[in-house]
Parts: structure tokens; sequence; C-alpha cells
């Protein structure tokens, strides 16, 4: 835990000079960013034992990240951001652009704007993308995210949104896929039906949640896999303006390369029980050695 | 003319053009201090079309401020919505026609960034072209809304023969003023939100009075927000740099309780609970094209340290 401080230390030195006045007006709080930082670590590198491959791709940016969306409450975009933050060779503050719902939830949504998320609006994006900051994008939306377990690992019709402001600021795509993230709620129904009664963007029904309260919405420790791809360069002669048929040919690409590194992921993909038996032997240690003192 | 940035502004004015004379109306008690020497005549009058006409008559006024907006009664912010409306929104037509009537040069209307609204769906960086939706929400903002849409429209239709400004800014803050937020940040049983904490943006008084009358020659027709570049802070962060006692509270839970049961055990203005939730940032980049660089002298935190006493 110590080295993680000292990381940290560096870390937040260097977006003290990105930032100097610790804060943007996006909401970004450089200190408790921080705050909320610390407390995201140990799941980060414990709980869903996140290991990164290819991050050596990703320079200074600034970048627009797309990925795929899972596991029913943006735990995915949390560890992507944080990746980004620890696993780079200078740090970068991904902005997610978070669903509007999401923003309403009290507290959520002041942490949220603390550590450097923002709403999910385009002028936002375009507005962010001016000031040459790097942000993450899921272009499933909340379709994405809330997929029942038949839908788990297929990518929803991704939006053309995200490559129109790309190329209005020119700003180079890195395409990832998140592996993992689905076995978060491992058996899930959206009662879609439901939700739109209740006026919410989705509504999943697990074994536990909603029949076990707060409880039953502790994700399960599955093992969470992130795959960088090569950035995918903005194609000459398209414009932000371009038709949709023109565009939709490179967002199926990018699609695509998503879906393929989701494919190969699941080839490598960690079982969640060894994970979990790994926790709970870790914890059983824990507190064998706290008895002892 | 009673009210703190009208007297700032009429000081600024005196500075900048020495051979002005300014004459300063108010339907309130205009305190003898506002006066500052013989270049400034004002006179407490009823705002009517009457009274109104013949001051426009017996003067050759080259330039008209119009810095006065009723603002919520505080002691009962739902009662006087008509008598607003009344004022802000009929008051302001008939000052708007009396300009063109006596071929007025310039006409710097003063509205307010309220009227773009605060919700959760508000994107960082509202521009002047963008949707003034605040009295969606909230039906007491709607002569601020009435008023400025009015403005606007007047604006573009007589831009051949009047130069006509209309700023919308931030929360002015300042010593010498008592709008809401001043009064919700001096406040010692103000609602502190525990579960948000929005980002404001706040203009000192005596920069605003400065672009009042900076803009009196030197910024062209148009509607401009105003906000003094990125500098930014939070409500938890502006409260503590005025170091009054508040009160935290879960405001998701409790201000739509107040608002179900019609009370407000608190002197703010509902409508400005919404701006305690949800963050309303303009971008005053539409102005500074026309301002020199670092024309603003103060920053958030010295205006907001001003607010302490």
């Amino acid at each position: 835990m110590k080295t993680k401080k000292i990381d940290l230390d560096l870390i937040f030195e260097e977006l003290e000079k990105r930032y100097p006045r610790g804060r943007d007006p996006w909401g970004l709080n450089l200190k408790e960013a921080r705050k909320i930082l610390t407390r995201i670590l140990p799941f980060y590198s414990n709980y869903f034992s996140t290991r990164v491959f290819g991050m050596e791709k990703v320079q200074d940016g600034p970048y627009m990240v797309i990925s795929n969306h899972s596991g029913q409450i943006a735990i995915d975009g949390l560890l992507i951001s944080t990746a980004f933050l620890l696993e780079t060779q200078n740090p970068i503050l991904l902005r997610p652009m978070i669903e509007r719902f999401m923003m309403t939830l009290p507290f959520f949504g002041k942490w949220a704007l603390e550590s450097g998320a923002v709403l999910g609006d385009r002028q936002n994006c375009l507005n962010l993308l001016k000031a040459k900051e790097s942000v993450l994008v899921f272009p499933e939306g909340v379709s994405g995210v809330s997929k029942s377990t038949h839908q788990f690992y297929h990518l929803q019709r991704f939006t053309r949104g995200f490559l129109r402001l790309a190329l209005a600021t020119k700003t180079p795509i890195i395409p990832i896929s998140v592996v993992g993230a689905e076995e978060f709620y491992p058996f899930v129904y959206q009662a879609r039906s439901l939700a739109k009664l209740l006026k919410l963007p989705a509504l999943p029904i697990s074994p536990f949640f909603p029949f076990l309260g707060p409880l039953g919405a502790i994700p399960f420790p599955s093992p969470v896999d992130i795959y960088i791809h090569d950035p995918y360069h903005l194609p000459e002669g398209v414009s932000a303006e371009s038709q949709d048929k023109v565009l939709d040919e490179h967002i199926f690409k990018i699609q695509r390369i998503i879906q393929e590194g989701i494919n190969k992921g699941l080839e490598n993909r960690r079982s969640y029980m060894d994970n979990s038996k790994r926790l709970a032997l870790e914890f059983k240690e824990g507190i064998v050695s706290k008895l002892q003192k | 003319m009673a009210g703190g940035l009208a007297r700032l502004t009429t000081k600024q004015l005196l500075k900048d053009y020495p051979d002005c004379q300014i004459y300063g109306v108010d339907s309130r008690y205009i305190p003898p201090e506002n006066i500052y020497d013989e270049r400034v005549q004002t006179r407490r009058i009823r705002y009517t079309r009457g009274h109104f006409e013949a001051l426009f008559r017996d003067h050759d006024f080259d330039t008209v401020l119009h810095l006065g907006r009723m603002s919520h009664n505080r002691m009962n912010p739902r009662a006087s919505l008509e008598q607003r409306l009344d004022y802000n929104v009929m008051g302001t037509k008939i000052i708007m026609d009396l300009v063109i009537k006596f071929s007025i040069k310039n006409f710097i209307i003063l509205s307010t960034y309220h009227v773009y609204g605060a919700f959760p769906d508000t994107p960082v960086f509202l521009d002047e072209e963008s949707s003034l939706r605040a009295s969606l929400k909230y039906p007491e903002l709607r002569d601020v809304v009435e008023m400025d849409q009015q403005a606007s429209n007047w604006l573009w239709k007589n831009q051949q023969n009047v130069k006509g400004i209309i700023f919308r800014p931030c929360n002015i803050i300042g010593p010498n003023i008592s709008n809401v937020m001043v009064e919700y940040l001096r406040s010692k049983i103000a609602p502190l939100p525990l579960d948000f904490d929005p980002v404001f943006q706040f203009i000192n008084e005596n920069d605003m009075a400065r672009l009042i009358s900076y803009a009196v020659t030197n910024i062209p027709t148009g509607i401009f927000n105003v906000a003094n570049g990125n500098d930014v802070m939070t409500l938890h962060d502006a409260k503590k740099r005025v170091e009054k006692r508040h009160i935290p509270i879960a405001l998701s839970i409790i201000a739509p309780l107040f608002r179900l049961i019609n009370y407000s055990p608190w002197s703010v203005p509902d409508y400005l609970i919404e701006y305690l939730k949800y963050s309303c940032v303009i971008s005053a980049e539409n102005l500074n094209k026309h301002l020199p660089e670092d024309f603003f002298k103060f920053d958030t935190e010295k205006s907001l340290k001003a607010l302490k006493n």
C-alpha cells in the first residue's frame, strides 16, 4: 500500500500542473478526487483484480476513449478512468461521460463530478475536447450497460455522435475492450417495461436485487481485463458534417475492433470463482493476523 | 439608483466620462450618499409610463442604463410574482419604447444568468444561444425570462437605430450588493446541500460596474454572458470563504418536501434551491472578444472574502 501512496503523490503532482487551481468548471476537485481514488484503489487492484493490456499505445492525449459498456452500474467507467490515471506514463485524467439520471442521484452526482466525470451531453463533450481534455465515451449508451444475461458481451448499436465530435475537434480515438464487468451481476433480467413505468433508464433484476435491498447491489468480485487497441486514425475526407452512411462505415470498423477485443479477451478470461476464493483467503488471513496481534 | 450596483456604476461613469451628466431614478428611497457631485441628479418616482415619458422629454439622454430589476420578496417569495411581472416586463417595455421614441443612442440592460435555468442536464458553458429554460420549472422566474426575451427581440429589431446591449452576468457579489446570492452567502441559516456541490461563477460588483461603464463606448450591440473566465468555485468552497455558518442538509430529500407543503424555513427563494443542486456555468467567450486582457480585477477568492463582514 505504501508504494501506491507514493504513486498517488506523483500522479497528483502531475495533475496539479495541469489543473493549477485544483478544480475546473466541470466540477473537478483534485483534493476530493484523490480521496475518492484512494477509496477506489483496493477495489481496482484487489477486489476486481484489474489488468490492463496495451497501455503503451497511449501517449499524452487528448483522446476520445471508446469502450464497450457493461456491468449494470457503470463500474467499468470507474475502472477504465483509474487505469488511465495509474497505468499511463503521464497520468491522464479521463472524463467519463455519465448518463443524466446518474447525475441526479444524491451524493453520487457530487462524487462523480469531483472525480472528473461529466454529464453525458454533446455540448459538454465538445467543450471538453476543445479544452484538450480526454473523454471516455460509451457509444452504446444505457442499452450497453443494462443488458440481460443472454446479451452479455454482445455490443449494442453505437450512436454516431462520438465520431462527429471526434472529427469536429480532430481528436484521436482509442477503442478499448473491457472483459469481466458483465459478471459483476452474472444473472440479470432487465425489466424494461417496469423501468419505463417508473421513469428509470433501466431496472436490472437479479437473484439478489432488489430482493436483498442495497446488499443485493454489491457487485461480484469478477476480475476485469482492459484491452487498449491501436488508435483509430480519423478518416481523411470525412468531416463532422458527412452523411450518416459515410460515418457508419467507420463506426462499424471501430465496433468490430472492440468486439474482436472482447472475443479474444473472453478466451483468456479469469474465473471469478478463483478471484472470490483468493479474496476469501486474504480476508481470512487478515482476520487471523489481526487476532494474533 | 438606490441599489449598490447603480451607485458603483455612477461612480465609474463619472471617472470614465468626466463630462457626463447622470440622472438616476428609483422607486425606492435613494440615500443622499448616492449623490456624489453636481453632475449627478436623482429622483424617486413611481414607475409609470407618464413619469418615464416626462423624464425622457425633459432630458436629452444619450444613454439609458436599465439596471433595476425587482427581485423576489425575501419575506414572501411566492406572493410577489404579479407585481414583479408588472415592473420587470411591462416597465422594461415602456423604457424600451421610449428609447426608440426619443432616439437614444445607447441602451444597456442588466439581465441575469438565471434565465438559463439549472437542470440536471445543463451542460457546462452555456453560451448566449442556449435556451432560456428557467421558467419551465419555477414560474417565479417567468418575469426574468420574459424581460430578457422581450429585450432580445427589441434589440435585434432596432439594431439599426440604437446600440443595445443585454448583459447576463453570473452572480454579482460584493459588500455593496444585496441580491439573492449575496443574501444566501451571508445568511447563517441558509441550507448548504450535503448531497451536491455545484460549481458557481461570481463577478465582483466593482468589475461589473466597470464593465457597464466600458460598454457604453466600447462594446457593440449584442447579448453577452458575463463571467470572469474560468474562475469558478464550488458552493461549499464559497461558503467556507465567507465564513458564515450554514445548515448542511440533503436538499434532494428536504427541498421537495418543503415545496409540497408550501413552506420555506430559509430565506432563499425556491428557485435558488435548483441552482444549489445543479451547476449552471456560462461561457463569456463572446464578451471577452471585446475586452482588453485582464479586464476583470477581482478574483472570486477576493470577492468572497469581502463578504465576510
